[in-house]
């Protein structure tokens, strides 16, 4: 662990109506290190991830992105270094594909439409949609929309990408794209923080997994040790039940 | 002949029927822009702001139109004096306002919450995802609704003469009263004018919504 991690979350609490949905945790994530949180729904790891970027602010904790407390003072500059990739891709319906990767650029980060047609194309290169430029969200396909809300994530140069269940919407038959764009993305670099349970992503481009029950870390390792040797009962047990799953899936 | 008095008589007509329209299109304007405005508030608003809203709704809604154009002229014109045909715009407009807003709401909350997160995720500013993302889907969905208060609004321009705008059901009345009777044929022409009005308004706004249909999502008739 290096004494200057891209991303520090310190004792992050948080409660919805009651429920202590986060009950304090704590992680670091390394510049170019991805890693993925695992673990049985309803346990905190979306609230987490809305967390690090407050859209939904932690009760208590706190997060500190590349040295900098992350709060509500200038979030906006701060979010716009933090990608994000919903479950539910949220593309804008109105705007074509090369609008939807460009409008933020311009918007937030001020840049030129030059320039922030330039990096669209690339993205979207990246992504494998440089046919789909002037198609809109409601004629791509479930893996198409992912990938160009992945896209739309990387042409803000992002420090990090938080992913929140980005292939769980999906058909099986489309996941594999998706899953295949993330681990490139992993592999140039990039750092990630992945919530999902694509274990075709954890074994192969993940460099640590999170496994998180009741609002708590369980624990976290390597995917070689925890899905090999995990150190806890309830941790083996939710991985059988999870390959189980894929298995007869 | 009553024809040759309506043929000679028709410049009033169609004179009445354009400050019927001028008149139309300034309340509509102004029942936009505040009625947006509105909107917005009632929805993303300080809880004080949506009080204001409610309590405007309820007010102008609540109260017929004609008591309204009387109110406008003879009430405030006390204090200050306004034309007829301002006092028009402010009343039927400050109406329309409130029903506006009740349309560009609903449509307002019909759009994804989530791509108002996905735009906040991004770096924009409330506004900026309101007026980049909200707005541009709620004005596309609020047309056919909008159809219906164009519809209205066209009509209640007739109210108007109560308070004395020389619109065209007042240069009708003129005109019956040169002509002492024939009253069916001049409001029937009277009634065909303004139904002529209302079906280009139509057709306009119906052909705005095809054209700013977004490919991909089932529009009026997509599915027949």
């Amino acid at each position: 662990m290096s004494d200057n991690p891209i991303l520090r979350v310190r004792d992050v609490r948080k409660t919805y109506g009651g429920v202590e949905v986060l009950k304090g945790v704590s992680f670091d994530l390394e510049r170019g290190q991805s890693k993925i949180v695992i673990g049985p729904s309803g346990t905190g790891k979306s609230t987490l991830l809305r967390c690090i970027n407050l859209l939904s602010p932690p009760d208590s904790g706190s997060v500190i992105l590349d040295g900098v407390t992350v709060e509500e003072r200038g979030i906006n500059q701060i979010r716009a270094q933090i990608g994000f990739v919903f479950q539910e891709f949220n593309l804008f319906t109105h705007l074509r594909v090369l609008d939807n990767v460009r409008l933020a650029q311009r918007n937030v980060l001020g840049r030129s439409k030059r320039e922030a047609t330039k990096r669209a194309l690339e993205e979207l290169e990246r992504v494998g949609l440089s046919d789909k430029l002037e198609a809109y969200p409601a004629e791509l396909s479930g893996g198409q929309k992912q990938r160009a809300s992945i896209a739309r994530a990387l042409a803000m140069d992002p420090k990090l990408i938080l992913f929140d269940e980005p292939t769980s919407a999906l058909d099986p038959e489309l996941t594999g794209e998706v899953v295949q764009v993330m681990k490139d993305l992993a592999n140039a670099g990039m750092t990630m923080l992945v919530v999902s349970h694509e274990m075709g992503f954890a074994k192969a481009a993940a460099d640590e997994v999170i496994f998180m029950e009741g609002g708590v870390i369980v624990e976290q390792g390597p995917p070689s040790t925890l899905f090999t040797c995990p150190e806890h009962a309830r941790t083996s047990q939710f991985l059988r039940m999870i390959t189980h799953e894929h298995e007869e899936g | 002949m009553v024809f040759d008095t309506l043929v000679a008589e028709f410049p009033f007509l169609l004179r009445g029927l354009w400050i019927g329209v001028q008149l139309l299109a300034a309340l509509l304007a102004l029942g936009f822009v505040l009625g947006l405005t509105l909107a917005v508030m009632s929805v993303y608003g300080h809880w004080t702001l949506r009080l204001f809203t409610v309590v405007f709704e309820r007010i102008f809604r609540g109260i017929p139109e004609i008591v309204l154009l009387l109110l406008f002229f003879y009430g405030i014109g006390e204090l200050l004096p306004l034309s007829p045909f301002l006092a028009a715009v402010l009343a039927l407009g400050l109406r329309s306002t409130a029903y506006q807003a009740q349309i560009f709401r609903g449509s307002i909350q019909s759009v994804a919450g989530g791509e108002v997160m996905a735009a906040r995720a991004l770096g924009m500013s409330r506004l900026g995802a309101i007026w980049h993302i909200v707005l541009p889907q709620a004005l596309r969905r609020s047309i056919g609704p909008w159809t219906n208060e164009y519809s209205a609004e066209l009509k209640a321009t007739s109210l108007a003469y109560v308070i004395g705008v020389v619109e065209l059901t007042r240069q009708a009345s003129y005109i019956v009263s040169n002509l002492q009777g024939n009253t069916l044929t001049v409001f029937a022409v009277v009634a065909a004018m303004y139904f002529v009005v209302n079906r280009l308004g139509n057709a306009g706004l119906y052909a705005l919504e095809r054209k700013l249909a977004v490919p991909g999502f089932e529009g009026r008739g997509a599915s027949s």
